[in-house]
């Protein structure tokens, strides 16, 4: 049984086509917003100041950049016009190039728009940041165990210290007490990294396989690794332009469930691929699978298989909106008795292919 | 049997009595081991609950294991299942709980079962040899 997400694919009427201008902060929420959505199509982006942030996003988001705004206003096929420069000339110029059938947003009625897009993307960051903070709660048991276990070993070893004649073993023991420290400190550097609010934009090339090892750091703390095989097969030449906090938190999740889903141990397989036309992860686990009834929902927000108070409902929700945001797909194979693979497939970036 | 598990001779050293120590980490059973070995316990290891099982099951361990102290998180047999195990077939050698994580529920669920013990890591020796010498007047008394 198979599903995709393909916002591409889904749409079943005709776009409707749309022309941004503007590149600003206003342009750019406008363009970060409009492109998920699958029945709306940006013809083009355009700004007078060639290094309107705007601009660098729709490349990255293979979205045409105009220089010549005329052209682009005239367009034929244009739906709606969106301007948000903010310049009152801009009206005028619009309605002297546009064709009859093109309608304009413009002034006030783009703010308000631009504004809600806004407060839309803080509401999404909102839960996002909610979401993560519910699934570090079930750490508990794995920090404890991982905190913990090292203690005993420094109160064990000092103990032993306290009257220990032997000038060999002191010394190797401190190196073991020494040692231990250094394992339990860095398990407060992961878990804070990993809780911070991600930053709105901080877009870098980010490699999937270092990602994807960072990841399985923190979902150690989410699920007992017990009797699971990890099996790794990356391409260290993978990557992808995203945010590095959210495609970690993507991988935590998909990882997470791979592994909640093996009760009785199993086989959690990584892979990176990195191609020209696009790079690609998947995670597959040997677990127990889902039925076609589940597999059609598990991206719906607030549907969970786990029980009260275990699942926000939210993991995978937040999984497809990261990917989507990111132009990327997410295919998922499922079998019962058998296990489920989670495939991504990202869009090529510039700077990660060349 | 009472003489033997008091001071019980393995070859020509005398023991204070047989302990196995069931933990995934090696660390922990070194240190367990070491905390031990000073008041003079004979110390066995097993690194999950199904080794621990076979190492309860193997020769004389039947007859003159002692105390165990055993792990919950553990790959294989976890710490429930083997306590379960131990607690049916061998009634009469008092469980220890060493555990890394302090849940209630999981202690009173463990004390119902007749562990005699739920102790927190990290735990200092001295608590660790006190529980381990009152589970050993527990053996003694389960075989008057």
């Amino acid at each position: 049984m198979q599903y995709v997400t393909d916002s591409a694919v889904i749409s079943t009427t005709a776009p409707t086509k749309v022309v941004i201008l503007g590149a600003g902060r206003g342009g750019t929420a406008l363009l970060d917003l409009l492109h998920q959505i699958p029945s709306i199509e940006i013809i083009g982006i355009a700004d007078r100041d060639q290094q309107a942030p705007g601009l660098q996003r729709a490349r990255d988001l293979r979205v045409p950049v105009m220089e010549r705004t005329e052209e682009l206003i005239a367009n034929h096929g244009v739906n709606l016009i969106m301007d948000v420069t903010g310049d009152p000339q801009m009206e005028r110029f619009i309605q002297q190039h546009k064709r009859p059938s093109a309608e304009v947003m413009s002034g006030s009625a783009a703010r308000v728009l631009w504004e809600l897009v806004r407060h839309e993307a803080n509401l999404q960051a909102e839960l996002f940041h909610a979401e993560k903070l519910a699934g570090i709660g079930s750490f508990a048991a794995g920090i404890a165990h991982d905190i913990n276990n090292p203690l005993q070993l420094i109160l064990g070893l000092a103990e032993n210290l306290t009257d220990e004649r032997n000038l060999k073993t002191v010394h190797d023991q401190a190196k073991e007490i020494i040692e231990a420290v250094r394992r339990t400190s860095a398990i407060c550097r992961d878990l804070t990294q990993y809780a911070r609010k991600s930053s709105a934009r901080d877009d870098a090339v980010v490699s999937l396989s270092s990602r994807l090892d960072e990841a399985l750091k923190i979902a150690r703390y989410a699920a007992s690794f017990h009797d699971i095989e990890v099996v790794k097969r990356y391409d260290s030449g993978a990557g992808v332009k995203g945010n590095p906090d959210e495609l970690l938190h993507v991988f935590v999740n998909l990882i997470t469930n791979a592994v909640h889903a093996m009760d009785h141990g199993g086989t959690l397989t990584l892979i990176t691929q990195g191609a020209a036309d696009a790079a690609r992860v998947s995670i597959s686990d040997t677990g127990r699978g889902m039925t076609p009834d589940t597999l059609g929902k598990i991206f719906e927000p607030f549907f969970t298989t786990k029980g009260p108070g275990k699942g926000t409902g939210l993991g995978l929700y937040n999984v497809k909106t990261i990917v989507n945001k990111m132009r990327g797909k997410i295919a998922v194979d499922s079998r019962l008795d058998k296990g489920t693979t989670f495939t991504i497939i990202f869009s090529p970036s510039r700077e990660a292919s060349s | 049997m009472a003489e033997f598990t008091s001071g019980f001779f393995m070859g020509d050293q005398a023991t204070n009595g047989r302990v196995l120590i069931v933990d995934d980490e090696a660390d922990i059973r070194k240190v367990v081991r070491m905390t031990l070995q000073k008041a003079g316990y004979d110390v066995l290891e097993a690194e999950n609950g199904e080794k621990a099982i076979e190492t309860i099951n193997a020769g004389e361990n039947r007859l003159l294991l002692d105390v165990v102290i055993c792990d919950i998180r553990m790959p294989k047999i976890n710490g429930v299942e083997a306590i379960a195990y131990f607690r049916s077939n061998y009634p009469r050698v008092p469980v220890i709980v060493l555990t890394g994580f302090p849940d209630t529920d999981m202690a009173t669920s463990m004390l119902r079962q007749g562990v005699v013990d739920y102790l927190v890591k990290p735990v200092e020796g001295e608590k660790l040899r006190e529980a381990v010498a009152r589970a050993m007047e527990q053996r003694e008394l389960a075989h008057l």
